[in-house]
């Protein structure tokens, strides 16, 4: 047998036995034997490897007997009398495994960092008409500790682009709170002011949004946008069910802001004066029948709120509204409507009344998501809430859209608008714009 | 012993070292029905747990009641796979279960059923802690995270056999991956 192992060793299979051989016996060192000598010597390696590797099958046998009847083969190793006790022992250990492996992700391997990132190009840009070109988005991280049962956090990092170009680093959101109950979370810190149904469901991250972009009004303060987007303060928020759908409600009192170099600003730090803002949501989510997927709701908040100028202009802003939603697997329609009538307690010419509202449909499509808006917001430059603001002026936009998911990660946009300024500088422009956005 | 399985045995030892069991014709490693969190409730709001449906195979996947971009295709995917079984006679439970157990209660998933045209007994809309949700996907490979109310995640069903064992991994969104069950 020997002689036949090693006439086939000879003839052409010396690879695979010598790999088993070398990896075996790594330590094997030829001296100056003859050739006899060292000839008895490997048949006596290849009897241990043969011997080694006939072990090994046998316990591949046995792992492949396991892996046939799982759980079996412990209980049939034991015998019966042993198999109750052993049977609890595993059990034991898999729990403790378990337990292992369920608080492993919060105590040994950290915080998941997540986010979203976008750039894009057009013949303008899509927060300032005066540039054109490729543009960066942002570049918005997203962090929700697990703190315990109760304790909740929320931090948003958002690096983004100003209208200007310049890049910044902001801390759009940060909320520390507390769920009394799934019926009522408070939270304290920085939030987007719970109005209409944009603000508080599409965040910054691009991604998340069917549409290229905000409606101009409803944009984050320092992208254009017209409304008090964010809030430093204390917001109280939850629903509960009543008949088929939902009650949605929201209330929040925080920092009243104050116009700073154009821009409304949530005064993170507090304001001078302590006067805050305050405000509540109501909306009603309709679970069944022929309005199943529609939300309808109302809102309203007051702020006194300076700027920057000299003598300063304190102006009480009183805005209110409603919003409607119609969210299914084939359609996305929102509506948003806000009435202001905003009243100069400086100069003590009175109230002035303004208003701003869009209207988006959407259809999801299998192969996008086909969107058009049409948006017009009317203030009064007499009111210096928005005389202030470099962005504060009454505009006409329409717009179309479609949205592609390349991956389930990854969706690529494109938008053709037109906008009418109808105040300041009577104005009007095209845009065409496409938008690469990212989730990871 | 012969040679022939003298190379066949260090082959299959080769592949094993190397970490590589499907190579070595193993089944695909992964935990057991009995092996996940117990404490569920189905939309009718009774509790359940997974090794329950032990007996035939089982299809599971994880969802959200709220979600229009994903979730539809996976349930319409899955829709199409019964009406195959169903060609075929073959009798299989389908078990969703809820990413988001804080925003979506037994409510929500029987109105979901009733949405979406399933009544089927077989298709069981499963909901737990949020803590037993986490386990679960961490213990089949179902990446998600929230961004509030929104759930980011992909596309998955894992199939159990009839002893609960866990045989086979998919992406529905993908073409034939039924051919992969």
């Amino acid at each position: 047998m020997r002689d036949v192992w090693s006439c086939r060793f000879h003839r052409g299979v010396r690879g695979i036995c010598l790999a088993a051989l070398i990896a075996a016996l790594p330590s094997v060192a030829y001296g100056a034997d003859s050739e006899v000598d060292k000839l008895a010597r490997l048949q006596h390696k290849l009897d241990q490897s043969i011997q080694m590797i006939e072990a090994l099958a046998a316990r591949v046998h046995e792992l492949e007997a396991r892996q046939t009847a799982p759980g079996l083969a412990p209980l049939a190793a034991t015998g019966p009398s042993d198999a109750g006790p052993r049977l609890e022992t595993v059990e034991q250990k898999v729990a403790q495994i378990e337990t292992s492996n369920a608080t492993r992700r919060t105590d040994d391997t950290g915080l998941p960092i997540h986010g979203f990132a976008d750039v894009g190009a057009g013949d303008h840009n899509p927060f300032n008409p005066g540039l054109k070109g490729f543009n960066v988005g942002n570049l918005d991280f997203y962090l929700t500790p697990r703190l315990g049962e109760r304790t909740l956090a929320l931090f948003e990092l958002n690096f983004e682009v100003a209208t200007n170009g310049s890049v910044g680093v902001d801390l759009e959101r940060a909320q520390i709170g507390y769920q009394f109950s799934d019926q009522a979370t408070v939270w304290l810190g920085r939030f987007h002011t719970p109005y209409g149904f944009i603000n508080t469901a599409l965040h910054h991250g691009a991604w998340i949004s069917d549409a290229l972009r905000r409606p101009k009004f409803v944009q984050f303060e320092d992208h254009g946008g017209s409304l008090p987007a964010h809030t430093v303060g204390a917001w109280l928020t939850g629903s509960d069910r009543a008949g088929s759908g939902k009650l949605l409600y929201d209330l929040y009192a925080g920092n009243g802001q104050e116009i700073v170099g154009g821009v409304v600003d949530m005064r993170n730090a507090g304001n001078t004066h302590g006067s805050p803002i305050v405000g509540g949501r109501l909306g009603y989510q309709f679970g069944s029948g022929p309005v199943d997927g529609l939300t309808l709701g109302l809102h309203s908040l007051s702020s006194r709120i300076d700027d920057d100028q000299i003598p300063v202009d304190v102006t009480r802003v009183n805005m209110y509204g409603g919003y409607a939603v119609y969210d299914t697997d084939r359609w996305e329609h929102i509506a948003e409507l806000y009435f202001f009538n905003d009243r100069d307690l400086t100069g003590g010419s009175g109230s002035r009344r303004s208003e701003a509202g869009f209207l988006q449909v959407g259809y999801r499509a299998p192969w996008g998501i086909p969107y058009a808006r049409y948006e017009r917001a009317s203030f009064k430059q007499g009111d210096q809430y928005f005389l202030q603001q470099s962005t504060g002026n009454s505009y006409y936009r329409t717009a179309i859209g479609v949205r592609f998911d390349i991956d389930l990660k990854s969706a690529l946009k494109f938008e053709l608008a037109n906008t009418r300024d109808t105040d300041r500088v009577v104005d009007e422009y095209n845009e065409a714009l496409v938008q690469y956005a990212i989730r990871f | 012993m012969e040679f022939g399985e003298i190379r066949s045995t260090v082959v299959r030892l080769a592949l094993i070292i190397c970490g590589l069991p499907a190579c070595a014709g193993l089944a695909p490693a992964g935990p057991a029905l009995d092996q996940l969190p117990m404490r569920w409730h189905d939309e009718r709001d009774h509790a359940v747990t997974l090794a329950e449906f032990g007996g035939h195979r089982v299809l599971l996947t994880m969802a959200y009641a709220n979600c229009h971009r994903i979730c539809p295709v996976i349930i319409d995917e899955l829709k199409r796979f019964q009406d195959v079984l169903d060609a075929r006679g073959e009798v299989m439970d389908f078990v969703i279960v809820g990413y988001d157990p804080e925003h979506e209660d037994q409510t929500t998933w029987r109105q979901y059923r009733t949405r979406n045209h399933l009544p089927r007994a077989n298709w069981h809309f499963i909901s737990g802690t949020r803590d037993d949700t986490e386990r679960l996907a961490r213990q089949l490979g179902f990446d998600y995270w929230m961004y509030d109310a929104h759930v980011m995640h992909g596309s998955r069903v894992v199939l159990f056999d009839a002893r609960g064992a866990l045989v086979a991994v998919a992406d529905p969104a993908k073409r034939d991956w039924a051919a992969m069950l």
